[in-house]
């Protein structure tokens, strides 16, 4: 075997590995963020379908509030239950509630800490979202401020939050950013309460930056959207 | 090994030059599907839960 051959597949396999590497980057940056969105709009159709057809089975007579509201299911586990809009995000921003904070999970939506409180009950409902690949839900993260408003849906109320906190920093294992009354939030009795939880610094994976937000209102769909998204 | 890849193409240089960019297609297909899925999840960007999941 030649110099000449040894020296020429050497050059090829670095090239070949340069372009993987390219490509990967592709992938990360663009890739992710495609089946993303094409993942979360069809979680979105999925919930306003079960929503469209649950209502059909008892349409929502407006002169009888109340009636028989049928008992909330379970959350189940990989599946939307919500959806979220976050006015300082973007007007039209609006990401998917799902199940759990699995990685596959996260690749779809937002994900609920399946250990916390139920949307709008008593305790904390918790919600993890990526701040970069897959869509970048929680990219605009930081600018999130006491006051903002987080209005979620679960087909048939909707829930306003209002922001208590500016983005807390803190470590990974800091489970207690999650309890029923978070630590370092400024709480101090129960509530109903909404923790957003994202990585930090943008690009790794050393901390996480949490805010805090309690239930501000709720009205019923059928009440029109909350004024937090009306323009 | 890429000169190799050519020489064992059937065909003359067009229907080569065909299968060679089927053969990168169905490579960057492969990646992008099955080897890109499985290791992107190995990158820190997964890491957005104070509970480590």
């Amino acid at each position: 075997m030649s110099v000449r051959v040894v020296v020429r597949t050497f050059s090829e396999l670095c090239l070949t590995v340069g372009t993987v590497i390219v490509l990967f980057v592709v992938y990360v940056l663009f890739w992710t963020g495609v089946k993303a969105d094409t993942a979360m709009d069809d979680q979105i159709a999925q919930l306003r379908g079960q929503w469209a057809r649950g209502s059909a089975a008892g349409p929502g007579e407006p002169g009888s509030p109340g009636t028989a509201r049928r008992k909330p299911a379970a959350y189940r586990d990989g599946r939307p239950f919500a959806v979220m809009y976050i006015p300082r995000l973007g007007f039209t921003w609006n990401k998917p509630v799902l199940e759990g904070t699995r990685t596959k999970t996260l690749t779809k939506g937002l994900g609920h800490y399946a250990r916390t409180a139920r949307l709008g009950e008593r305790g904390n409902f918790a919600v993890a979202g990526h701040r970069r690949t897959y869509g970048d839900p929680f990219k605009d993260f930081p600018r999130l401020r006491p006051g903002d408003r987080v209005v979620l849906t679960d087909g048939t109320t909707w829930f306003t939050y209002r922001i208590d906190t500016r983005p807390y920093r803190t470590l990974p294992g800091d489970t207690a950013v999650v309890a029923p009354v978070p630590r370092r939030s400024g709480y101090t009795r129960e509530g109903r309460y909404l923790t957003l939880t994202t990585c930090e610094p943008e690009w790794g994976h050393s901390h996480r930056l949490i805010v805090w937000a309690h239930l501000d209102e709720t009205q019923p769909v059928e009440a029109g959207k909350p004024e937090a998204l009306r323009r | 090994m890429y000169g190799f890849i050519w020489r064992h193409l059937p065909g003359n240089a067009w229907i080569k030059a065909l299968l060679s960019i089927v053969l990168a297609l169905a490579a960057v297909y492969v990646l992008f599907q099955y080897v890109f899925p499985w290791a992107e999840p190995l990158l820190p960007f997964n890491d957005v839960t104070v509970d480590n999941q």
